[in-house]
């Protein structure tokens, strides 16, 4: 009835003056709260992201892309690029094959296996680099043995390796295991009913369905991958245009005093940064329902 | 459970009455709500008398759960006034308001003990009006005594029953002393048998606090069995108000006839205030000289099944027997006529054979309610 | 290992590769993980007592702890007010720009921790945007414990904000009425019915800002000015340690950081367990 009144008995139909629902806040301290909470996350998440850019360009655009042109830079790309590439698809399969067996099967201390797998979010990163010096380092546990037949682990490419794919070991599985938990074996063991085989079962039925949990994990395991520190710093040894990855590259020319250089390539970084959160936003919104709600990080 | 202990129960309640002022009278006079373009309540204007058990009765998006938040002060509406007493609500807080609000799901607080979630209501009052910690304990106890909860007091709302639940978000309500209690859909997330036992026992509850109490339901039969007076209401508006029986015995249009249930529906055509239903003349409703179409409609129990010889009525032929209950249900299908019809019958026709499936009988009408097509 | 896997066990069902993913999954994650991880205690056990507490008492390494743990501690408790005022903001206000703000708040988790430290000293530098008005205030956050917090307070957000926000998301409008209509004024609600509610999700994301920052080591070390018994994190001191060849040295901090780390880590998913069951409220 009220759409459309003429405007005199507007005024009959505004809502009644200094009502507001109970469960809401005055407007001053509604519009309080906004400017508390944007201006904390404008300080702590924009400037900095914005420093990163301005710091960047700080000398022009020539010294900027001068500092991502030159010979160290291009090695510390590729190197990083090198290790996401092996990194990443081999917490994929992990994160699949352990999916599988913890969440399609019911099975005494699920939470704890589950537990062990999240161990690497809460060890520090220096202590991820750490454990393999103590395993493959010249004082080693079985060090001495592997340089003594020829193979350098630590304080080379493959320790960078491992030490990567220790701290991104739990971001596919613990996307997956949630989503597959709740969404039962009930289209598995219809497939397998119908006479599929258990590999069939798993790539026409169980993959589609955990698709885009799986690219989400995979987004994330890649960035932190790609800009992991503390762990490969300890590992690697810091050789240039050998074993530095993109962050250490980062960390000699800031300490080389540098800036301009520092901030260019960290801002190569930082873009790689943003093009995962607008991805993983899009995912988010897009296909919020095939992805495990519990999980966000 | 349903049988309170007396003794107790009814010195809960005079615990209650010694807090209580006299029953509050509210007045609701054009009161409109509107959702974009969808009218929630248009011009409602009702009277719930001091100490009354009202219930609003309706279909869903009938408003009614609207009417009850708007008397709680829970939904802003845009036109009329709200009156408990002759005091405008509109204008005062959900405090000053002071209703006793049953919500659906109970709304009870989790993290909270039964106790404490009876008691919340007091605690949160301004510290001049507080009652002492002592005080607020005794009252909980009796509140929960007059719920009979007594001993659940530190149960966490999910480790108790559905109906103990219910329970708790009432002796919660009551707990601040409520000026009128107002229940939405009090009984709708209960199981059958638990729903029973708590109309009775909240009738019971109802005369003794004596509050006026309005609550929403959208099951006919627990308005009528339940409430002084019912409120039917269909798409923001009023239909009809008044008792039990004069909504059964007088429904006002073929809404409330419809929404009641139980009957069959003839497109009749009216002639001089008169229509012919299965083969009697009976008067319309009101206008007395009326011609054209018109609406009948016929309860079961009201159709009667009539002896072959004396072919009176129209002719029907059985199709199914439900001979359970007091009476026999029959359905019977009439020539020319789409959906079946159910009658209810006297046990003894079922006992003595004359009631084969597929048997040709003839049928008429004791009663029937007519209503001139608009 | 795939021995284990079998006696492990499960429930009957007709799935297969039961035998297989777990045994690969059991492989993997002692490979990578446990036999890794056991090592640092392996090498502690080596020292012996004696030289282990030697090690884990120098005044340096109890300063360097005190220093990582305090300041993840206040980190993640200004997180835990600043977090729920955001998810807050973000649940239940609009405004302009609220998905770009929503989505921000991940940047933590995808920025390289590196690039994060290199972007609060430039922030923070007396020379820098926010540097240039704290200074003359007296306020020293570059190269001092107050960038190290500042840092943290970065990483830690996102994991505040995520634990709260689905929960807030999720919370029943009707609890907010009853409490109203009972007489409650905003601020009472807000207290005694919202925030219980919220507390599980609020205590998860405090251990996990809290675990995290314990640890963090790359936005840190740029920004710290790194000063032995005043800005020195013991993540830094592992490495230098390391740096100087004195394996004994790191692993004796690590040993203790994983430890306390771990202890912390179970007694919260205790409380959290011991919360479920009496309330059955979900975390």
């Amino acid at each position: 009835m009220s759409a459309n009144l003429p405007a005199q008995e507007a005024a009959h139909i505004a809502p009644r003056p200094f009502f507001r629902t109970p469960v809401t806040e005055a407007p001053l301290i509604k519009f309080t709260l906004i400017a508390i909470g944007l201006a904390f996350i404008v300080a702590m998440i924009f400037l900095p992201l914005a420093a990163v850019f301005f710091e960047a360009f700080r000398r022009g655009a020539e010294p900027f892309f001068a500092a991502l042109v030159e010979p160290d830079a291009l090695s510390a790309i590729r190197l990083t690029l090198f290790v996401a590439a092996i990194s990443v698809p081999a917490n994929l399969a992990f994160g699949l094959v352990a999916s599988w067996a913890i969440a399609k099967f019911e099975f005494k201390g699920k939470s704890f296996l589950i537990t062990l797998i999240d161990l690497p979010f809460s060890v520090s990163p220096v202590i991820s680099g750490l454990v393999y010096i103590l395993l493959f380092g010249s004082y080693g546990f079985i060090g001495p043995w592997l340089i003594a037949h020829g193979y350098q682990i630590v304080f080379a490419v493959p320790g960078i390796v491992l030490a990567t794919i220790f701290v991104t070991f739990p971001f596919v599985a613990r996307q997956l295991i949630p989503l597959m938990e709740q969404q039962g074996k009930g289209d598995e063991e219809a497939a397998l009913s119908l006479g599929a085989t258990g590999l069939q079962t798993f790539f026409r039925v169980t993959l589609p369905n955990i698709k885009w949990a799986l690219l989400y994990g995979v987004l994330l395991c890649n960035a932190r991958a790609m800009g992991e520190f503390g762990a490969v710093s300890v590992v690697s040894g810091h050789i240039r245009g050998k074993t530095n990855t993109m962050p250490l590259h980062v960390e000699i020319l800031y300490n080389e005093y540098n800036f301009v250089a520092a901030f260019a390539v960290a801002s190569l970084l930082a873009f790689l940064a943003l093009v995962t959160l607008v991805l993983k936003s899009v995912l988010e919104w897009r296909y919020s329902g095939e992805l495990a709600a519990s999980s966000r990080h | 459970m349903v049988n309170l202990p007396r003794a107790a129960a009814t010195s809960a309640a005079r615990e209650i009455e010694r807090h209580r002022h006299a029953p509050v009278r509210i007045d609701i006079e054009e009161l409109g709500k509107s959702y974009g373009n969808f009218a929630a309540l248009e011009n409602v204007s009702l009277t719930v008398k001091p100490g009354e058990l009202l219930a609003l009765l309706g279909p869903s998006g009938s408003g009614k759960t609207t009417l009850l938040r708007a008397i709680a002060g829970l939904t802003a509406t845009e036109q009329g006034t709200i009156r408990f007493d002759g005091e405008d609500a509109t204008v005062l807080s959900l405090r000053d308001r002071r209703v006793g609000f049953v919500f659906q799901q109970y709304a009870l607080f989790r993290h909270m003990t039964v106790f404490d979630n009876v008691a919340f209501g007091l605690r949160v009052r301004p510290r001049e009006e507080r009652p002492r910690a002592g005080e607020i304990a005794r009252r909980v106890r009796r509140l929960l005594e007059l719920v009979q909860l007594d001993g659940l007091e530190k149960r966490f709302p999910s480790q108790i029953s559905g109906g103990q639940r219910q329970r708790v978000a009432l002796a919660r309500a009551l707990a601040i002393e409520p000026r009128v209690l107002l229940l939405d859909e009090p009984f709708g997330a209960l199981d059958a048998k638990v729903r029973k036992e708590l109309r009775s026992w909240l009738r019971e509850l109802h005369t003794e606090t004596g509050l006026t109490t309005v609550f929403v339901t959208h099951d006919q039969e627990e308005a009528l069995e339940l409430a002084d007076r019912v409120v039917i209401m269909r798409a923001g508006q009023v239909e009809q108000v008044g008792t039990p029986s004069e909504i059964y015995d007088e429904p006002a249009t073929p809404f409330v006839c419809e929404f009641l249930g139980g009957v069959a529906r003839f497109e009749v055509t009216a002639k001089d205030g008169e229509a012919d239903v299965l083969g009697s003349a009976f008067p319309l409703e009101g206008d007395s000289d009326y011609c054209g179409p018109a609406l009948a409609y016929v309860r079961a129990h009201e159709l009667e099944i009539v002896a072959r010889e004396r072919a009176e009525g129209v002719p029907a032929v059985i199709r199914a027997v439900r001979p359970f209950g007091p009476t026999v249900t029959v359905e019977l299908s009439v020539e020319g006529r789409q959906s079946r019809i159910e009658a209810e019958v006297p046990r003894e026709l079922y006992s003595s054979g004359e009631l084969g499936i597929g048997q040709g009988v003839f049928i008429r009408a004791t009663a029937a309610r007519i209503y001139a097509a608009n | 290992m795939n021995s284990l896997a079998t006696s492990l066990r499960p429930a009957p069902s007709v799935l297969p590769g039961w035998g297989i993913t777990m045994g690969l999954t059991l492989t993997w994650l002692s490979l990578i993980i446990l036999i890794p991880l056991a090592g640092v205690f392996i090498k502690s056990a080596g020292l012996g007592w004696d030289e282990f507490w030697r090690l884990a008492l120098d005044p340096r390494t109890v300063a360097a702890l005190k220093l990582s743990f305090g300041a993840a501690l206040i980190a993640a408790g200004v997180n835990v007010v600043f977090g729920f005022l955001a998810a807050w903001v973000l649940v239940r206000y609009e405004f302009p720009g609220k998905r770009l703000f929503d989505a921000a708040i991940d940047l933590p988790f995808a920025l390289p921790t590196a690039v994060a430290g290199l972007a609060f000293t430039a922030l923070y530098a007396p020379n820098g945007w926010l540097g240039s008005w704290l200074v003359p205030l007296g306020i020293k956050v570059a190269y001092t414990p107050l960038g190290i917090v500042v840092a943290l307070i970065f990483i830690g957000l996102p994991f505040v904000v995520r634990s709260v926000q689905p929960v807030l998301a999720d919370f029943d409008r009707e609890l907010e009425e009853a409490s109203a209509t009972l007489g409650a004024t905003r601020l009472q609600t807000v207290v005694k019915v919202i925030l219980p509610a919220l507390l599980p999700s609020l205590l998860t994301g405090f251990a996990l800002a809290f675990a995290r920052g314990v640890g963090e080591y790359g936005s840190i070390i740029f920004i710290a000015g790194n000063i032995p018994y005043v800005s020195e994190i013991a993540p830094l001191l592992i490495v230098i340690r390391l740096e100087e060849f004195n394996y004994a040295g790191a692993t004796s901090i690590a040993a203790i950081m994983l430890v306390i780390s771990f202890a912390l880590l179970l007694l919260i998913n205790l409380l959290q367990a011991w919360n479920r069951r009496r309330t059955g409220i979900q975390a």
